[in-house]
């Protein structure tokens, strides 16, 4: 044992920036394949968990499990709590300035011939992330830790802000991240931040000088604006967030208690209950002057169930509970009532028959039409949709022009917390650019005024509205926080049912769809792909035009294009739900929320998805009231 | 060569079954004492269920089941230039189903492994435990009547039958082990990994070049493991295994931008096993000054070919990446004549090394000089006894490690099949020990390693004292014929192949050094000094990265 290991450099690399995980994620992979975890914002150490819908953006969010990660995940023992940093962010700032003025500078031993281009803008962002993670499966605890992390991204940019290395597909490029010290060590954390400085410039020249050569063989840009705005910089210095405290004794039995439920469904073949609390600071420094520090907390209890139909459908709900401490999550009975309705929706939805396809009617659900707003407008509001060749850019040109039916608004306002008594998760007070957080109004009466702005310009706006996001280690663009649709065309919900039948009967059709619960799946938004939508409705009815009670159905799939779909809305409920939940796009995942009114289309296409082959399990699951085997040979 | 070693520095280090009891003592319990551990209680309970009713119409029953759960429990915490980055703990149990359809001369299994992995629940909640069962239950079944449909379509496609059966029969043993809890000063360990990677500014013996380093960081990793595995054919088994690990390392660059690294690292099976915090920091003071000498060294020149001494460390990790894949037994390929797969498949009775050398492979053998094995252990992870295994005797290669996979000649197990966490079960060295008959002290070594220099007309040699990966010297000497030794940076070496094992080494020494590979699967080399006649040392050529842009901050 006594015995040297040697490492070389490359190896260290990996040391320090990525891990083994504990275990291979083959076996984390729903039996299914329909479904995965999504990590919590920012420090993203979390790896693709257990089961769980994916299913990029809102929908199904899934925290995740950071247990199984050796290598990066860390977390404070106790005693090492770290106090409001200000050395963090002094040395950040320090260290900043020294890099500023140095890089590009001879050295002392230089000759002037080895002289580089100086950066022109550098900033550091550091996530200082502690989180609790419980998880629980079939009735037990399979999972429960506790992590605390730093890490810090570095953004360098050479050139001007005309041109610089992050020009275009090397925009990525420009971070380089390396994990922190904990604790208040001087030293330890400027020679950290040394060290990716470095790392990150040598990065940048290499880059600066491809997006040279390039821009100079290819053909002139269709939008020429310059590759970073000016902004004002910003100083504001908030007080850290807190060390996560919770009972973590009574917190697992909670979250026990909650996957328990599904013995009482014995055809719920899969089940994960999740906590995650997690309590992030994210320190920001630039060559500009900014200096901010701003806290994000967050509470959340994820519960997803997979059942498999007899034809091999495979079929899956997911529910969320968030809050922004964990005193605010709701009652264990509420909690508990809300997965019993999990657990019997999907025995039922396994019975239910097939969906036929369809063209006609349909209302969506306040929580589905905040999923279907998010996905099919929201992600093609992003300013750097507009922008690039690769780029679908369906409403570059669309502005000031009619987008909507003109009694629908919608904003994006991370400056909200609540909507009614409901807490939001796109809440931010500082971008990850480290502008200020401010409302935007997206579309007035229809017609469309502005995009998500992060400091990535475009030919019609050269200015950030605080939109820039990013999970830690990538590049921010501009993404949603807060998604509020707002209608001046209001109906009770009663009233909205009976305009669905009216709209049937007018068309022809049996009956109109009511769509109570969809998850969303990937928003393809580029040239290459179908302008398409993904949404995937898991719970859908229909509602028969005579008097038949409603009809629950599986299997369907919503087809079409976006933009025509959202023109055919006709009226709104006049009550809005709010969907929270993480969204992944380019720069990673974020927590975001969407606040919608059930709506009336008058006409969506739909079509029977596609399934799965493999039969439902062979034995009844063990435990299933005292079935041993009766179902062989089914 | 040294990757398998490193890994063990970030993540794995899982370790081996020392805990157990004494190797040729695989105490026989009852399936009745194994019942009152829970967990196996639901094993048993849902692999009786399972061979009893799990059957679709029409297709095959299981002809064999088997379930090897494994407890986690892993502590890891870092440190970089003097600070802790923060620790971890985690605590997990998963599954590996194996369902075999088909018979043990034919079945469903192939190439790329078998079953399904299951997350399991760390409480001993008997319907948890069993729902993760059931569901790789179902999954690997399926999947197993997919892949004995396919796999019988192969062997139709090919002329020559398979060379040996595709599993071999066992007998089940009965062996209960103690579990295992880890327990350690978790905040000592973060404390003392952080001072640990300070060394190199606050330490006086070495920080007057602490502007010169550019990383410097340290580990320690604990884990302990407890494995149950349970067969249809009735083998019932609960084993324990503990690593830990701590380790350094440290890096700069030459002032043409080469890359200087050098790190150390000590682990064993119980803490007591690890350095001392005295020894470690005399490592620690070692490599870092050594980081400075290596900075004034001169490169090598740009080729040689001639004698090279190998330390007995460096022959270790040498012996290791030649030996150590090609002496297991794997099937081969369907359709093919051949025993078994590497560089030693068609060796079966040939020579691959001089006369002097024998090689044996010992999991019984749990310390040598006072150093604990990381390799040893009692029982496979296909439930099988390790057998020690005679494998080169006078440079004959006389036989295979193997699981329970058959090839020509070797119908059975002789207990060598080894899995990481959550892995495949396939033959691996456990300890394998390299000896020499005669061997030479250092000494004598190094004045034949003249000789031969005078004799051949040579001015110098090279000795190499350790190595790092891919044949990369770490620390490489060149003697000149009047003794004077010194140390060149830039190397690597070449032609240290299998042709070089069997016919190129001219001496060995007496004393073997041990080598642990801390790895998922832990092994172990004890290996004497190598002297070859004729390697090539030659210059890299690696590109050297720029320095750093901008100075160390003070």
């Amino acid at each position: 044992m006594k015995k040297g290991h040697e490492i070389s450099l490359k190896e260290y690399a990996n040391l320090r920036q990525s891990s083994l995980p504990m275990f291979p994620t083959e076996m984390l992979q729903p039996a299914s394949g329909l479904l995965y975890i999504h990590a919590p914002r920012r420090a993203a150490l979390s790896h693709p968990g257990l089961l769980v819908a994916g299913l990029l953006c809102a929908s199904l969010i899934v925290p995740a499990v950071t247990a199984q990660k050796p290598g990066k995940a860390v977390h404070a023992a106790k005693g090492a709590t770290v106090p409001a940093s200000s050395v963090l962010l002094d040395t950040m700032t320090g260290e900043l300035q020294r890099a500023f003025t140095s890089l590009g500078k001879p050295g002392p031993n230089q000759k002037d011939a080895d002289k580089q281009l100086p950066p022109y803008f550098l900033s550091y962002s550091v996530a200082d992330s502690s989180s609790v993670n419980i998880r629980a499966q079939y009735g037990a605890l399979a999972d429960s830790n506790t992590n605390h992390v730093r890490v810090a991204d570095v953004q360098v940019r050479i050139g001007d802000p005309k041109l610089d290395n992050t020009h275009g597909n090397h925009r990525a490029s420009a971070v380089n991240s390396l994990q922190m010290p904990l604790g208040d060590d001087h030293t330890a954390l400027a020679r950290t931040l040394w060290l990716a400085t470095n790392a990150g410039y040598g990065s940048a020249l290499d880059n600066f000088l491809r997006v040279k050569t390039e821009s100079q063989v290819r053909a002139k840009e269709e939008d020429t604006s310059p590759d970073f705005s000016k902004e004002q910089p910003q100083v504001s210095i908030a007080s850290p967030a807190p060390d996560v405290s919770i009972d973590k004794t009574a917190w697992e039995q909670r979250i026990k208690a909650l996957s328990l439920v599904f013995r009482e469904y014995p055809d719920v073949y899969q089940n994960i209950a999740m906590l995650t609390v997690q309590n992030e600071t994210d320190y920001y420094a630039s060559s500009e002057g900014s200096r901010v520090v701003a806290p994000h907390m967050l509470a959340r209890v994820v519960v997803f169930a997979a059942t498999r139909a007899d034809d091999g459908m495979d079929m899956f709900r997911g529910q969320t509970f968030e809050a922004e401490t964990i005193e605010g999550l709701p009652s264990q009975e509420q909690m508990e009532a809300s997965v019993r309705e999990l657990g019997k929706s999907l025995e039922a939805l396994r019975k239910a028959p097939v969906t036929e396809p369809f063209d006609g009617p349909a209302i969506l659900s306040g929580r589905a039409a905040a999923v279907f707003f998010h996905e099919v407008l929201g992600h093609r509001l992003e300013g750097q949709r507009q922008r690039g060749d690769e780029e679908g850019q369906t409403f570059t040109k669309e502005l000031n022009k009619e987008v909507l039916p003109p009694f629908l608004s919608v904003a994006d306002d991370p400056t909200m917390t609540t909507f009614g008594k409901q807490w939001l998760s796109g809440t931010y007070s500082y971008d990850d650019e480290g502008e200020k957080a401010r409302r935007v109004e997206l579309i007035q009466d229809g017609v469309l005024k502005t995009f998500l702005m992060s400091r990535l310009p475009i030919a019609s706006f050269a200015a950030s509205n605080g939109h820039g996001r990013a999970q830690t280690g990538r590049m921010p663009t501009g993404r949603q926080g807060n998604l509020i649709v707002t209608s001046t065309k209001t109906e009770s919900d009663a009233e909205l049912h009976k305009q669905l039948i009216d709209e049937a009967k007018k068309q022809g059709k049996p009956y109109g769809l009511y769509f109570e619960d969809i998850s969303s799946g990937f928003a393809v938004t580029t040239r290459s792909a179908p302008q398409a939508f993904q949404v995937i409705p898991l719970v859908v009815w229909r509602v028969y035009v005579d008097g038949r009670p409603d009809e629950l159905v599986r299997g369907v799939s919503i087809v079409g294009t976006p933009l025509a779909a959202m023109k055919r809305i006709v009226a709104t409920s006049d009550k809005s739900e709010v969907f929270n939940g993480e969204c992944g796009a380019e720069s990673g995942t974020v927590p975001v929320s969407a606040v919608a009114p059930a709506m009336l289309v008058s006409e969506i296409e739909t079509q029977r998805q596609q399934q799965g082959t493999q039969r439902p399990p062979i034995l009844p699951i063990p435990g299933a009231a005292s079935t041993a085997a009766t179902k062989e040979g089914q | 060569m040294n990757l398998a070693r490193i890994s063990g520095f970030f993540a794995a280090g899982l370790l081996s079954f020392a805990v157990l009891a004494p190797q040729h003592a695989v105490a026989q319990s009852t399936r009745a004492e194994a019942e009152k551990d829970p967990v196996l209680k639901a094993m048993l309970e849902e692999l009786d269920r399972s061979m009893a009713h799990l059957q679709l119409p029409g297709f095959e029953k299981p002809y064999f089941i088997e379930y090897r759960m494994e407890d986690v429990q892993d502590f890891e915490t870092r440190g970089a230039f003097g600070a802790t980055e923060g620790s971890q703990h985690s605590h997990a149990r998963v599954v590996r189903i194996s369902v075999r359809v088909g018979d043990y001369k034919t079945d469903n299994s192939g190439p790329r492994g078998d079953g399904a992995l299951q997350l399991s629940s760390i409480d001993d909640d008997p319907i948890a435990l069993r729902s993760a069962l059931w569901s790789g239950t179902d999954q690997a079944y399926k999947a197993a009547l997919a892949a004995f449909a396919q796999k019988q379509a192969e062997l139709k496609q090919v002329q020559t039958p398979p060379q040996a059966d595709d599993f071999s029969k066992a007998k089940p043993i009965v062996s209960l082990a103690e579990p295992v809890r880890l327990s350690v000063d978790e905040q000592g360990w973060t404390d003392r990994v952080a001072h640990d990677s300070g060394i190199y500014r606050n330490d006086p013996a070495v920080n007057a070049n602490q502007q010169q380093i550019q990383y410097s960081t340290a580990a320690f990793h604990a884990r302990v493991t407890t494995t149950w595995i349970i067969s249809s054919e009735g083998a019932i088994v609960r084993k324990a295994s503990s690593s830990y690990s701590e380790s350094f390392g440290v890096g700069t660059q030459a002032d043409d931008g080469m890359r200087l690294d050098r790190s150390y690292g000590t682990s064993g099976l119980a803490l007591s096993d690890l350095d001392s915090p005295e020894e470690l920091r005399k490592h620690e003071i070692t490599l870092i000054s050594s980081l400075n000498d290596l900075r004034k060294a001169p490169m090598v020149e740009e080729e040689y070919h001639g004698p090279v001494l190998l330390s007995a460390d460096a022959s270790a990790d040498t012996l290791h990446s030649l030996l150590a894949s090609g002496v297991t037994a794997t099937r081969p390929k369907l359709g093919t004549e051949a025993r078994t797969n590497g560089p030693f498949a068609s060796s079966f009775h040939a020579r691959i090394m001089p006369d002097f050398l024998s090689v044996v492979d010992d999991p019984a053998l749990k310390t040598w000089e006072g150093k604990e094995l990381v390799g040893s252990y009692t029982v496979d992870d296909e439930a099988v006894p390790a057998q020690t295994v005679k494998l080169v005797s006078e440079g004959h290669l006389e036989n295979y490690l193997i699981g329970r996979t058959p090839v020509r000649d070797f119908p059975e197990s002789n207990g060598h099949a080894r899995a990481g966490v959550t892995g495949p079960a396939h033959p691996v060295i456990g300890v394998l020990k390299v000896t020499a008959q005669q061997g030479l002290s250092d000494d004598e070594l190094t004045a034949k390693l003249i000789a031969i220099a005078k004799e051949r007309g040579l001015k110098s040699v090279y000795y190499v004292e350790t190595l790092g990966t891919e044949a990369t010297p770490r620390l490489l000497y060149r003697f000149d014929l009047d003794g004077k030794r010194t140390l060149v940076r830039g190397a690597v070496l070449d032609d240290l192949d299998q042709r070089a094992l069997r016919a190129g080494v001219v001496a060995a020494g007496k004393n073997l050094w041990v080598a642990n590979y801390a790895t998922e699967v832990p092994e172990t080399v004890l290996a004497p000094a190598l002297l070859f006649d004729d390697v090539t040392v030659k210059r890299a050529n690696e590109t050297n990265d720029k320095l750093p842009y901008y100075p160390a901050p003070e």
